[in-house]
């Protein structure tokens, strides 16, 4: 499914005014600087594009807020509910770990309940499976920004928006790309 | 670089997860095709779950195909599993009288067709437009009479073990006898979600217009079939013994029914099957279609009830069956259903069966028979049920993840496509760092005035504005040429902007040959380099970006 085509303008838009940021503050950087620019704007603008609903965007704004120089850019970007977004981030993310952390205990005493009522090769099976959905599941919260803190419910919710999130993001920044290669070719 | 490498180490370390992995067991935590079709509903619309229906905090567009998307997928599932019961229904409506073509084989012939009807009609109900609180008002209602009957809570229960207890979700406190009104008002305003559940799918298949369904019939049999394939083995034989019993009564009955279109010869049916001989005439009599329809849909749970105590039985009249079932039904659901009050929310605490709070956090779940009526398990199940909807989304919109089954398959392709996305954003965004040293990127001639508030352009600029304003509807189009067209950046090529503006916009279908030409090579290029990792890959400029690079296998679905 395409990406909702005001996504993009608002993303394409919060991205301009990070990169014009970028470029009033620092002149003459270099290639990897001004990628790294490119990609923490992007990254920035598709987060507050989200307005804090989901995790992933608050994630993104937490992180990038951490450092001092980046944060500046933040804040432009997100413009005045730049300060309610990070410390919502911040105070969410502790109840998440908590939470996940006793929950895990409860699944674990209960999971070991379960697991004695199955018949030895069902067990197996059951076992493999979930060995690697648990595995590949790690996998996809290394990926997301902020998963680490999700139960799979949610994670699976953050991916559905993270990956509209990145087409548009990746739309937009392909036609920009193209666009100005046109241009400089003329 | 620094960088690539270090995305280098990721990428392999992140492969390595990827790769070994033997073909995962069915595991029976996993169930898939059509399990789950009660959570979306429930769990979409309760303010704990701000994805589902945080699609609105996206754009009111964003909500549309967002909406749809999740709608879609139910539909999807439903048809998949209870297709039988489409069947039934699309068998008796497309042969109106003479149903009984033959052997099982002309049947599951004829059910293809009615796949398609089922399936067709039902998404082209979801495009027209869903409406979330009535589909969720209007499920759990319609589903309150879900026989407790006990051969039909057996079958109900060895299929759910396939798909994951949509049962539990349905049934709900609602009580019977409001069912009648509500099925009349579910059927008529809401029918694409009502797809989700098996008895809801009935009711829209009998809700859709008779034309429809004959003219969609073949298509949607054969993505039905396909997908009812492709999504569970397991599931198939089982389906398919359903499908048969199911249409062996409902062709007797048939035969016995009148003529004339499908709903009617349904309702004959049914009515039959209900035991009521008053029964047809008054809802033909009824006249209103939605209310009859509604009826039918009713009787047809009843019909599916028939057959599977028909096939427990062995041969009781349909008649006392039905009747039979129709009573069962109401004990059963006091003696053999526990009732859990289930909070989705945040605060993790069980057992309030006092008041529901204002926000709806909790969710009412009943046991199945035959299952632990612990809080735990119950719980676990709704979890479950939840995680198996949301990756039946997200099967939509990762490409090429709807031949998958299996959480850990579909896990593994989410995360490829997720991998390469991100890729795919660090080579744009290098991409972009060569293209402009300045990184202004000359926006001014990009965007339309109002989106710009910032600094004041020259006036060159701002006579392009409206043009571009007329044109920026167009800028995210599924061409890429197009766009390029109505893009072009700035300052001083004035003429090229104005020439490149007017013929982009006189024909929409590819109005310029060069840049268009130029545009689909780059995107092929494109999809060159993206192909391979992107440690490999350091392009300092265009040109090399352009030439061939080594590919790996590294699988891109753009």
């Amino acid at each position: 499914m395409r990406p909702p085509s005001s996504l993009k303008q608002e993303f394409l838009k919060k991205w301009i005014m990070g990169l014009q940021r970028c470029s009033t503050v620092k002149k003459n950087m270099s290639i990897l600087e001004r990628k790294k620019a490119i990609k923490l704007s992007a990254d920035v603008a598709m987060a507050s594009a989200r307005n804090g609903k989901t995790c992933w965007s608050r994630a993104i704004i937490a992180n990038a807020s951490k450092h001092g120089s980046d944060k500046h850019l933040v804040e432009k970007i997100l413009g005045p509910e730049s300060e309610r977004l990070i410390a919502k981030k911040v105070s969410t993310g502790a109840l998440c770990n908590n939470r996940i952390r006793s929950k895990k205990i409860l699944k674990r005493s209960w999971g070991i309940r379960r697991t004695r009522k199955c018949a030895p090769q069902v067990a197996l099976a059951s076992f493999i499976a979930k060995w690697l959905v648990r595995k590949r599941t790690k996998v996809l919260k290394s990926l997301i920004p902020g998963g680490e803190f999700m139960n799979e419910v949610c994670l699976i919710e953050e991916t559905l928006d993270y990956i509209i999130s990145l087409r548009a993001q990746v739309d937009v920044m392909r036609t920009l790309a193209s666009t100005s290669e046109i241009v400089n070719h003329n | 670089m620094d960088i690539g490498e270090k995305d280098k180490h990721e990428l392999e370390k992140r492969n390595e997860n990827n790769i070994n992995y033997q073909a995962p067991g069915m595991s029976s935590d996993w169930q898939f095709g059509g399990a789950n079709l009660t959570s979306p509903p429930m769990s979409l619309v309760p303010s704990d779950n701000p994805m589902a229906i945080g699609s609105s905090c996206a754009s009111a567009s964003g909500v549309d195909s967002f909406g749809s998307n999740l709608w879609e997928h139910p539909s999807n599932s439903q048809n998949l599993v209870f297709c039988d019961i489409n069947v039934q229904n699309g068998a008796s409506s497309l042969n109106a009288i003479g149903i009984g073509k033959g052997g099982p084989n002309s049947r599951r012939s004829s059910i293809d067709r009615p796949f398609d009807m089922g399936w067709n009609a039902s998404s082209s109900m979801l495009k027209g437009g869903m409406f979330l609180p009535h589909a969720t008002g209007i499920l759990p209602q319609s589903l309150s009479q879900l026989p407790a009957d006990s051969a039909f809570i057996e079958r109900a229960a060895r299929l759910s073990s396939f798909n994951g207890g949509n049962f539990s979700d349905m049934v709900n406190p609602f009580g019977i006898p409001e069912s009648m009104d509500i099925y009349t008002r579910g059927v008529g305003l809401m029918q694409g979600p009502q797809d989700i559940f098996a008895i809801s799918g009935m009711k829209s298949v009998s809700g859709m217009e008779s034309q429809k369904r004959k003219l969609n019939a073949t298509e949607a049999s054969r993505d039905a079939c396909l997908q009812v394939e492709n999504r569970s083995t397991q599931e198939s034989p089982h389906k398919n013994e359903r499908g048969s019993e199911i249409l062996v009564p409902s062709k007797e009955k048939a035969k016995q029914g009148t003529a004339g279109s499908g709903n009617e010869s349904d309702k004959a049916e049914f009515s039959g099957g209900a035991g009521g001989q008053d029964e047809p005439s008054a809802l033909d009599g009824t006249g209103g279609e939605p209310s009859a329809k509604g009826v039918s849909s009713k009787k047809r749970k009843r019909i599916v009830q028939d057959a599977e105590d028909d096939q427990a039985k062995g041969g009781q009249p349909p008649i006392e069956a039905a009747k039979d079932s129709a009573e069962n039904q109401q004990k059963g659901d006091q003696n053999q259903t526990t009732m859990i009050n289930k909070t989705t929310g945040k605060q993790g605490k069980k057992g309030s069966q006092a008041s529901d709070p204002p926000k709806e956090e909790y969710i009412h779940v009943r046991a199945r028979r035959g299952q632990a009526t612990n809080s735990h398990s119950l719980a676990e199940r709704v979890r479950r049920e939840k995680i198996s909807e949301r990756m039946k989304l997200l099967q939509d919109l990762v490409p090429g993840c709807s031949k998958v089954t299996g959480k850990a398959l579909m896990l593994d392709e989410i995360i490829n496509y997720v991998q390469s996305l991100q890729r795919q954003v660090e080579f744009l965004s290098m991409k972009l760092a060569t293209v402009d040293p300045g990184l202004d990127f000359n926006i001014e001639g990009l965007l339309p005035k109002d989106i710009i508030h910032l600094r004041a352009g020259p006036s060159s600029t701002l006579g392009f504005s409206p043009e571009f304003s007329v044109g920026y509807p167009s800028l995210h189009p599924t061409q890429p040429g197009l766009v390029q067209g109505a893009l072009p950046v700035m300052g001083n090529n004035a003429d090229v902007i104005r020439g490149t503006l007017s013929s982009h916009f006189t024909p929409m279908a590819g109005g310029f040959k060069e840049p268009t030409q130029v545009s689909n090579a780059w995107e092929d290029d494109l999809h060159n380099v993206v192909q391979m990792n992107y440690g490999a890959n350091a392009p300092s400029d265009n040109q090399e970006v352009n030439g061939s690079l080594p590919s790996d296998h590294t699988k891109v679905e753009l």
